[in-house]
């Protein structure tokens, strides 16, 4: 193996990783508050590890210019923030339940 | 010379298109513009007269089916040029009259677009040299013939006598083109020279009986003859110069007109002449006594219109030639006066309001002028000599006395003729005494007098020509007489003589005798009146109109079973046909299994098909939790394009996703109507049914993609695969199929969404204003309807999105894309924006119609198809070739890359009709009904 493959394949663990802990967090956190920060925060951090992966083994291994991963990496960096924004404040909207300790319950507006 | 013949059927169509486009022009001008047609189409025929008169045919073809025996042929004889004339000249009299007729509330340039258009049509029967052209002139006349009797539409007698009138001919028209076709078909051509030359072989075929009497339904349904006379009077209905036009001269003349062109044909025979002479005989009875009971001058007129039709039939009917010269004699004699007295009925009614004669009477005394014309028309219509109606009259009688086709009964014949005429010469004199006699005007609005001067014009025209004609008639009609008897019956008819005077003869007895004893009659009237009173009369289109309005409600009653206005019913019908016309050819094959072998099991298609299966089952378990069911379905639209690509289908791929965007936010915008819980409501058997249903089209619809997959057909793809990048310049087969192969295809369906997303527009102009103020649980709506984020991150992305579309686009010939895919991608992105700022903010930004962008992309592709025909080449053929252009390299440019920006504009647009109005239906810009469409 040589080092390109090595970095690759740790890039590799290090997405496969952070995307498994966020759906673990997904499963296993107590509200819906705290379950949103797995899939949109690890398992983003896991698929943009993915995506560099992607492109060291396609430009420095194959040695051919492949650029698409950036675009991707661009909508998703965009797209998971604004998801996670939309559905906190849908969620804060219908008041949803939470557990005793999650943090900053006291901003939901009142009636 | 055979040239113009087109032309003059095409002048009408001219003057009728200006009419139309310039409805503004003064009523004097409209006039002028629709007497040209008949005044050109005279000048026209008029050098062509001295050959016709020898016998000359002209005729001028070109192919329109050949296959189906269907050319357009013009063909023009004397018999044609003498209709030719009564069409032409009667019109040309008509459309003078109507001017004065119609008063300023009615709107002209229809009235004579409809009535060009029926001249149109009447001369196209007459100039057709194909069975099949002339019959569909003749249905021409009857819708044509419908417009103008319900021209008054706000009356409903007028829309009730022109539906009498078209249901009455148009099924007769039915029964003729039956007839027509079978004619064809025995004598081996459509064309009227085979058929008329091949009498004989018609004759002895064993359907000529069939045949005949299919014909002569459509002849008699049209001329009036007893028994389906009833829908005259009511048409009656129409303007009188319609009635002038269509009763006197052309539409009924119609029948009579095609039994004359056909008699080489298909006359003959027994059976031709007790068809022929008794139904003309009953007409000739039944008209003539029921037209002396009617009040309404018109009533009278159009009775007698009846009778004389009859008289015509009858003399066709007689198995002499020269009764034939005598009906082409009294078919002139008739047009000219009866137009004439419709033309004194006008007068009438248009200067006292009142066409009762039981009102109108003295008349003399107001309108000296006019009571003169019209006595002589009357006196004309009666058989008075010195007038054209007596000399056919005369030879009528002659005619009838020698007959043989009653068998030993023929000698009825002279009596029933001579009685006919007593009831002829009795309304003839009551319509004389009633109307310009008999006293005073009892009850008129308005005090009548003599109308403008020019409208009594055509009347003095037609009366000239009764005196003329009954005068001299050797000289004015004796040559075309002559050529058109002989054009009619293929030969030269028997030698006869068009004098007035024959010396002391039986016929002149019956005149005599006819004329003392109407006169008789007509005096001692009272008596028969009272006698008719004694019969309970039901008006036949009282008749009609039941049975009309029993059919409406039957229908009605039909759709609504068949149309319940259940999307649930309707899907359900449209499965099961699924099921059961792709399943009985199922049910003939002995194994499902083709010659192909499976494929290796694949672990990671194995599990999108598990997702896929447990999505689509979570969709129908959570389908009261509609939010969650439409996540599912959508799971299901990822799985399958993801399968997609698995199978090498980019294009798919890419264009399933796109769809699943566009879908997602269509149902969302649809939840939004729809209560967000529904409760449960199916009742188990409904339950039952539904699963019964779903699995059956489970079944069949799996079967048979198994059975297409494992059976090894040789399809067309191979060709496709191996003339995509020589023939249509593209590697992308599938984008070269759609805009290239299949590019006809491609139109349709453009077309059909252009259509379907217009249509759904349409409706959604009708949905009431609606929009809740709060959600199922009766939380209200969050007050940041449009977060800032949401918004420019949107924003943002717009032009990315747009680039993308662009490249999607461009690449589409040769790598997977092309203008399908863009639209979509363009309109998920415009929707987006709707989305995330709200209709309010986006539309002063985005000026689009959308309803003009679908069009204009459908223009498009029509117009790049249409444009290979400047190169002589079939629509859609496509062109390309490759450019070296500086910087950019070669490049190639295929003229399917127009045909497929067409393509995008119809889906960004039709999408955007859809999605945005639908989306606007919540807001205070809901789309609504501007103008009609």
């Amino acid at each position: 193996m040589t080092t390109l493959e090595w970095l690759i394949s740790g890039l590799l663990c290090v997405g496969a990783l952070f995307v498994l802990l966020g759906s673990v967090a997904l499963l296993k956190l107590p509200d819906f508050y705290t379950r949103l920060h797995g899939p949109t925060k690890a398992t983003t951090l896991g698929l943009g590890s993915l995506v560099l992966a992607s492109m060291v083994f396609f430009n420095l291994q194959l040695e051919t210019l492949s650029l698409q991963q950036l675009l991707i990496a661009l909508f998703l960096f965009i797209s998971a923030p604004v998801t996670a924004h939309m559905l906190i404040k849908v969620a804060m909207h219908h008041k949803l339940k939470h557990h005793h300790t999650t943090q900053g319950v006291d901003k939901l507006p009142a009636d | 010379m055979a040239l113009l013949l087109p032309w003059i059927l095409s002048i009408p169509l001219f003057s009728i298109v200006i009419l139309l486009l310039f409805r503004q022009l003064s009523r004097n001008q409209q006039t002028l513009i629709a007497l040209l047609a008949p005044i050109a189409g005279l000048l026209l025929l008029a050098p062509m007269i001295p050959d016709l008169l020898q016998g000359a045919v002209f005729q001028q073809q070109w192919q329109w089916l050949p296959v189906l025996g269907l050319q357009w042929t013009f063909r023009l004889d004397a018999l044609a040029l003498l209709f030719s004339f009564l069409i032409f000249g009667i019109g040309l009299l008509v459309i003078f009259y109507a001017r004065y007729y119609l008063s300023a509330s009615d709107p002209m340039p229809r009235f004579y677009a409809s009535l060009l258009l029926f001249m149109l049509a009447m001369l196209g029967i007459v100039l057709s040299g194909n069975v099949l052209q002339l019959w569909m002139f003749w249905e021409l006349t009857s819708i044509s013939s419908f417009l103008l009797i319900s021209y008054w539409s706000h009356r409903s007698d007028a829309r009730k006598g022109a539906r009498l009138a078209l249901t009455v001919t148009a099924a007769g028209g039915l029964a003729l083109l039956v007839g027509l076709i079978l004619l064809g078909q025995v004598a081996g051509s459509y064309q009227l020279d085979v058929i008329l030359s091949k009498g004989p072989q018609i004759i002895a075929d064993a359907q000529y009986p069939l045949i005949l009497v299919l014909i002569l339904l459509g002849a008699f349904t049209k001329s009036a003859q007893f028994p389906f006379h009833f829908w005259l009077p009511n048409a009656m209905a129409a303007p009188t110069p319609v009635s002038a036009y269509l009763h006197s001269a052309t539409m009924v003349k119609a029948g009579i007109f095609l039994l004359i062109r056909l008699y080489p044909a298909i006359a003959g025979t027994d059976l031709w002449f007790s068809l022929v002479s008794l139904a003309g005989l009953l007409t000739l009875l039944t008209g003539a006594y029921f037209a002396l009971f009617q009040h309404d001058i018109k009533g009278l007129l159009a009775y007698s219109t009846i009778s004389h039709l009859g008289l015509i039939t009858l003399l066709l009917g007689l198995d002499t030639d020269l009764a034939t010269v005598a009906a082409i004699f009294h078919i002139i004699n008739h047009a000219v006066f009866k137009a004439s007295l419709f033309m004194a009925a006008g007068i009438i009614d248009h200067e006292t309001g009142s066409r009762d004669m039981r009102k109108i009477n003295g008349l003399w005394h107001f309108m000296p002028v006019t009571a003169s014309l019209a006595m002589v028309a009357a006196a004309s219509m009666a058989g008075v000599p010195l007038l054209n109606g007596f000399l056919s009259k005369e030879m009528f009688f002659s005619q009838t006395l020698h007959q043989s086709v009653l068998g030993a009964l023929s000698w009825l014949l002279p009596l029933l003729a001579t009685l006919a005429a007593v009831f002829s010469v009795a309304y003839s004199a009551r319509f004389i005494h009633d109307v310009f006699f008999n006293g005073k005007p009892i009850g008129l609005d308005k005090i009548p007098h003599e109308p403008p001067r020019y409208m009594r014009v055509p009347m003095e025209v037609l009366v000239a020509l009764c005196i003329g004609v009954g005068v001299f008639p050797q000289w004015l009609v004796g040559d075309i007489l002559l050529a058109a008897s002989t054009a009619a019956l293929q030969q030269t008819p028997p030698a006869y003589s068009l004098a007035l005077w024959h010396g002391l003869n039986l016929p002149l007895l019956m005149s005599v005798v006819a004329f003392v004893a109407g006169i008789v009659l007509y005096i001692n009237r009272k008596e028969l009146f009272l006698f008719q009173a004694g019969f309970q009369s039901t008006l036949a289109i009282h008749r009609f109109e039941g049975q009309v309005q029993r059919l409406v409600q039957r229908c009605r009653q039909f759709s609504q079973w068949a149309e319940p206005g259940r999307l649930q019913w309707y899907i359900a019908a449209m499965l099961w046909a699924t099921v059961l016309l792709a399943g009985y050819p199922l049910l003939q094959l002995n194994s499902l299994q083709g010659e192909r072998g499976l494929l290796p099991t694949d672990w990671f298609s194995a599990v999108l098909v598990v997702i896929m299966v447990l999505a689509a089952m979570a969709t129908v378990i959570w389908q009261r939790q509609r939010l969650l069911a439409l996540i599912m379905i959508s799971v299901v639209g990822l799985m399958l394009s993801l399968l997609f690509i698995r199978f090498s289908a980019p294009d798919l791929a890419l264009t399933q996703l796109a769809v699943e965007v566009a879908t997602a936010v269509l149902l969302m915008l649809a939840l939004y109507f729809l209560p967000h819980r529904s409760p449960k409501q199916s009742a188990h058997a409904t339950l039952l049914r539904d699963l019964i249903l779903a699995g059956s089209c489970a079944i069949v619809v799996g079967s048979l993609a198994y059975l297409m997959l494992t059976h090894q057909a040789d399809s067309v793809s191979s060709y496709f695969l191996a003339n995509a990048k020589s023939g249509g310049g593209g590697t992308n087969v599938v984008n070269v199929i759609l805009v290239d192969f299949r590019g006809f295809d491609t139109f349709g369906e453009i077309t059909v969404l252009g259509i379907a997303a217009l249509g759904i527009y349409k409706l959604l102009t009708g949905i009431p204003r609606f929009k809740p103020s709060a959600d199922a649980d009766g939380r209200s709506w969050a007050l940041d309807a449009h977060p800032l984020l949401l918004r420019v991150v949107s924003q943002g992305l717009l032009p990315l999105a747009l680039l993308v579309s662009v490249y999607l686009f461009f690449r589409g010939h040769n790598l997977p894309g092309g203008g399908f895919v863009a639209g979509l991608v363009t309109a998920v992105a415009l929707i987006m924006q709707y989305i995330a700022h709200g209709v309010d903010w986006v539309k002063p930004r985005l000026n689009l119609q959308f309803s003009a962008l679908v069009a204009s992309g459908i223009l498009i592709a029509w117009l790049t198809g249409a444009f290979s025909w400047l190169f002589g080449k079939p629509f859609l053929t496509s062109w390309f070739d490759y450019f070296d252009i500086p910087l950019l390299g070669q490049i190639e440019l295929a003229s399917a890359i127009a045909f497929d920006l067409g393509v995008y504009l119809t889906v960004v647009g039709s999408t955007l009709l859809i999605l945005a109005n639908l989306g606007k239906l919540t807001t205070r810009h809901k789309p609504e009904h501007r103008g009609q469409i």
